[in-house]
């Protein structure tokens, strides 16, 4: 297992690479710099600062000295915020991105596991067709409309929870963002749950496991939920990277002092630095999240283990 | 006598998009204390249902009307919590296809374990121990070992032991087997239903054998119910059923089915022996397969074909029969370049086929053709089967006109049995039988010299298997075809096959005629399985004693198991030349080879 992990993450080093040399040369080619504000700098303290920030040289050799540097570990000074480092702003928004995603990762898992079983053992009823129309709602709504939606409902018009912010960091400042985050995760995830399900309660095993007189708990919970999980498993993936991108509108939305509102101003002020760190970060914890959906498909499935 | 379980009247149906089903339409049957009742009938019978109906294991969209006692009990009104009660523990089964009837996730002794929670309230070392006794009790080879592994460790055999001794665990009144060793070789076959007889007779659980097998029930029965189309046919104590069947389906069944031990239905002049340079010559043919176990591991090779030499001549056919892992498959597919071939030389009218271009290797495939075993999946789903018979006549007659295509394909439609109006239907609005003929139409459509059946007819009913058969002779008699014939089925085999060639983990073990295969087999591989096949005869198998030869059908990954009738070789040998050897074949005159193996007395089994 251990060996299967460490040549998982070999295989990924070049993706990464890849992903690095795009950002880098994209972000170069958009018009406009880091130094292009509305007022043109006096020319003597821009060829100081391009200096200083190796913006002189040729673009070949900028790509060197950065890559130079990433394979080091330093992902460079931000460009637009001078008393900081990238990886010391990344350092401030992360505890927020990761509180904020991480709860909504395990949101729509559970409920989403859970409206998939009930979905599936309550085939056609109304908790089932109910549950469908508001997965379409989850589906359809974009996360930017569903965002002021709740905000009117929950933060105004009722006033239980604050309208955004993060507070004092408890609980109720994340309500809201985190059912927005997760809302359409859920949506997708018990959608998933339910086919798998009904196709592994109709398998033959299940029919060996009803024939041994066992109740439906049992049945549902030791011999179908494990092999109805894979669908699942598969999407929780990429279920990670739409979760960090999303977390980018939600953060701005609701005010949250996330890595996605540095980024997002980052790319608007050409901080080449600042973004091609985030982008960096963002893809290593997304490959780290594959790789633990992998080692879990060996859990669900001993045969995979076998291999 | 008290019946065990009675079944009144019983009505299943299926609500399927096309209307309501009746699988089942008043069926009456019972089971005695300690008997084995053999329910027979064809596909569609409804002989699954009627008790599947009683352990209330129907699909969703089934219903089943009536009554069914047990023990005074309504089974068919009995609240699911009482009926769980009896299931599993009064009353078990047993199913066809023991892979996919085990829980994949769970290890062997967590699935056997949770019925003695359930029933008895056992856990802990107490329930283990008796996991590992039933275990035992079903001879499972390394029984402990097995209560810690996964059913994907396990071959088909070893699972269903583990089904089996699963559902005894209880000590049920009634185990109800549906096709349970159907899907299993006729070794395996043999040593389940000795299991199977030996717990009837130590522990007196009654039995209903639900099978379309005769040689079963005839080897395991006390009586029989014999149902068609859902509807009850006949039933009798097994011997006067066998003798003297009352009704003409019962006796349809009893004749189509081919017996080892009566001469062949119709014996056409046998093709004199094969000529060298003739035909079909088949030359050290190998085929390897590189597997590869853990991700650093060294990768092991597979040897699917070890080796293999055989002559066709025109107009003959070659019956390959074989256990599943035997490699019969595999020499049919490289024959025909399905698959890439290791080593070795098939020259096809004298010229070398592995050594084919492209355009050249298309040529030859108008006269090189293949049948293959599960009719329905082996035709394109979204083809209608006139286009799927006419594909052929696309590629290699494109100068015929639309019209002059279709003119052929009706012709060859007609040719096999299949009404024209059908040229327009899909796969899935066939049967079996009819699916299978279009497979064979389509094979046949450009008038080929070899035709290869993988496994053709084995999915198929015996009464359609009987029928398709005949097809293929009355085709090889009017276009003069060779026939490579595969099927892990001898009796099949032996009525259609000149000559038979019988593998074992991808070589030889005995080619000869098939008579002289049958009367005077030589080599103790074939007398086992020629042992192990059940005769449609119920006296007949009560006094028949089957082969048991030590050591079980081993992987092809262990070199030394092809020393397994060698063990005086195998002995003499160091491991590396035990890799290395194989068992010569040898010419014992008349055509018959058969590899070399030590006496059979050294090989049976103590008893």
């Amino acid at each position: 297992m251990l060996t299967y992990a460490f040549k998982r993450t070999l295989t990924a080093l070049p993706v990464l690479w890849i992903a690095i040399t795009v950002c880098f040369f994209v972000l170069r080619l958009a018009p406009g710099g880091p130094f292009d504000g509305e007022r043109p700098m006096p020319a003597g303290i821009k060829a100081n600062l391009d200096a200083h920030y190796n913006l002189d040289k040729p673009l070949i050799q900028q790509y060197a000295i950065y890559i130079g540097d990433v394979l080091q570990g330093d992902l460079g000074p931000s460009f637009t915020t001078e008393d900081f480092s990238v990886a010391e702003q990344i350092s401030i928004g992360l505890p927020y991105t990761l509180i904020l995603g991480g709860a909504a990762f395990v949101v729509s898992i559970v409920f989403g596991v859970l409206a998939g079983i009930i979905g599936a053992l309550k085939r056609n009823s109304w908790s089932d067709h109910t549950l469908a129309a508001l997965v379409l709602l989850g589906l359809v709504i974009p996360n930017f409309l569903m965002a002021p939606i709740l905000q009117l409902l929950f933060g105004i018009e009722l006033a239980w929870l604050p309208v955004g912010g993060w507070g004092d960091g408890s609980l109720r400042y994340l309500v809201l963002p985190v059912a927005v985050l997760s809302f359409p995760h859920i949506a997708r995830i018990s959608r998933l749950m339910r086919g798998a399900m009904i196709e592994v309660l109709a398998s033959n095993f299940i029919r060996t496991a009803r024939s041994k007189g066992l109740g439906s708990t049992p049945i549902v919970m030791r011999h179908a939920l494990r092999p109805s999980l894979m669908p699942v498993m598969s999407y929780l993936g990429p279920a990670a990277g739409y979760l960090l991108t999303g977390s980018l509108v939600v953060e701005q939305i609701f005010g949250l002092p996330g890595i996605g509102r540095y980024f997002i101003n980052a790319a608007l002020n050409r901080d080449y630095g600042m973004v091609l760190g985030t982008v960096i970060f963002y893809m290593v914890i997304i490959l780290i999240l594959n790789l633990i959906v992998d080692l879990l498909y060996a859990w669900l499935d001993p045969r995979v283990r076998a291999q | 006598m008290t019946k065990l379980l009675s079944v009144h009247d019983l009505h299943v149906d299926f609500a399927t998009e096309d209307g309501t089903v009746n699988a089942v339409r008043g069926i009456n049957c019972y089971v005695n204390p300690g008997e084995c009742l053999g329910v027979v009938g064809e596909s569609g019978s409804g002989k699954s249902q009627t008790f599947l109906a009683a352990m209330n294991l129907l699909s969703n969209n089934g219903s089943a009307r009536g009554e069914i006692n047990f023990k005074g009990q309504n089974l068919l009104d009995l609240p699911l919590k009482k009926l769980n009660k009896i299931r599993g523990s009064s009353i078990s089964m047993i199913f066809q296809d023991p892979l996919t009837s085990l829980t994949p996730h769970m290890r062997v002794v967590d699935q056997m374990r949770e019925v003695l929670k359930f029933h008895q309230k056992l856990s802990g070392a107490e329930a283990d121990k008796k996991c590992l006794e039933w275990l035992e009790r079903v001879h499972i080879p390394e029984a402990k070992r097995r209560l810690r592994q996964y059913p994907f460790e396990l071959s088909g055999g070893m699972r269903q032991r583990v089904m089996i001794a699963m559902a005894m665990l209880c000590n049920p009144d009634l185990l109800i087997a549906d096709e349970p060793t159907t899907a299993l070789d006729v070794t395996i076959q043999a040593e389940i239903l000795d299991i199977m007889d030996e717990l009837r007779r130590e522990q007196g659980t009654a039995i209903v054998m639900i099978t379309h097998d005769m040689g079963v029930v005839a080897r395991m029965c006390d009586r029989i119910q014999v149902m068609r189309y859902g509807e009850y046919v006949e039933e009798g104590a097994v011997d006067d059923i066998f003798s003297n069947p009352q009704t003409e389906y019962t006796r349809m069944l009893l004749d189509a089915m081919p017996r080892i031990d009566k001469p062949r239905l119709e014996r056409k002049q046998p093709v004199t022996a094969p000529s060298k340079d003739s035909f079909l010559n088949v030359d050290s043919l190998k085929v390897e397969f590189d597997i590869f176990n853990g991700l650093f591991a060294r990768k092991n090779v597979l040897k699917a074909v070890d080796g293999i030499s055989f002559d066709l001549a025109k107009g003959e056919t070659l019956g390959v029969v074989g256990e599943s892992g035997s490699g019969k498959s595999t020499l049919a597919r490289a024959i025909l370049r399905l698959l890439p071939v290791a080593s070795g030389e098939v020259s096809w009218l004298g010229a070398d086929l592995m050594g084919m271009g492209k355009n050249q290797m298309k040529d030859a495939r108008q006269d090189l053709q293949i049948v293959f075993q599960d009719p329905m999946a082996s035709l394109n789903p979204s083809m209608t089967i006139g286009s799927s018979i006419m594909e052929p006549l696309r590629i290699f007659a494109p100068h015929l006109s639309k019209e002059e295509r279709r003119q052929k394909v009706e012709a060859m439609m007609d040719r096999v049995g299949l009404p024209k109006s059908m040229i327009n239907r899909y796969p899935h609005e066939l049967s079996g039988g009819q699916n299978q003929r279009v497979g064979i139409a389509r094979a046949v459509i450009l008038s080929p010299k070899l035709v290869i059946c993988d496994e053709a007819v084995s999915a198929l009913d015996v009464s359609i298997q009987a029928q398709i058969i005949d097809l293929l002779r009355d085709l090889q008699k009017d276009m003069g075809l060779s026939l490579i014939f595969i099927s892990h089925d001898l009796s099949v085999v032996r009525e259609i096959s000149d000559r038979i060639l019988v593998m074992y983990l991808g070589n030889v073990v005995e080619l000869a005629t098939s008579d002289a295969l049958f009367e005077a087999p030589q080599h103790p591989y074939t007398k086992q399985l020629i042992s192990a096949v059940p005769i449609p005869d119920p006296v007949v198998e009560r006094t028949r004693k089957r082969l048991k030869l030590k050591g079980e059908l081993s992987s092809p990954l262990d070199s030394a198991a092809r020393l397994r009738f060698m063990p005086s070789k195998s002995e003499s040998l160091s491991a590396a030349q035990k890799s290395d050897y194989r068992p010569k074949l040898i010419d014992q005159g008349d055509n018959h080879f058969v590899a070399e193996h030590d006496p059979i007395e050294m090989l049976l089994v103590d008893e």
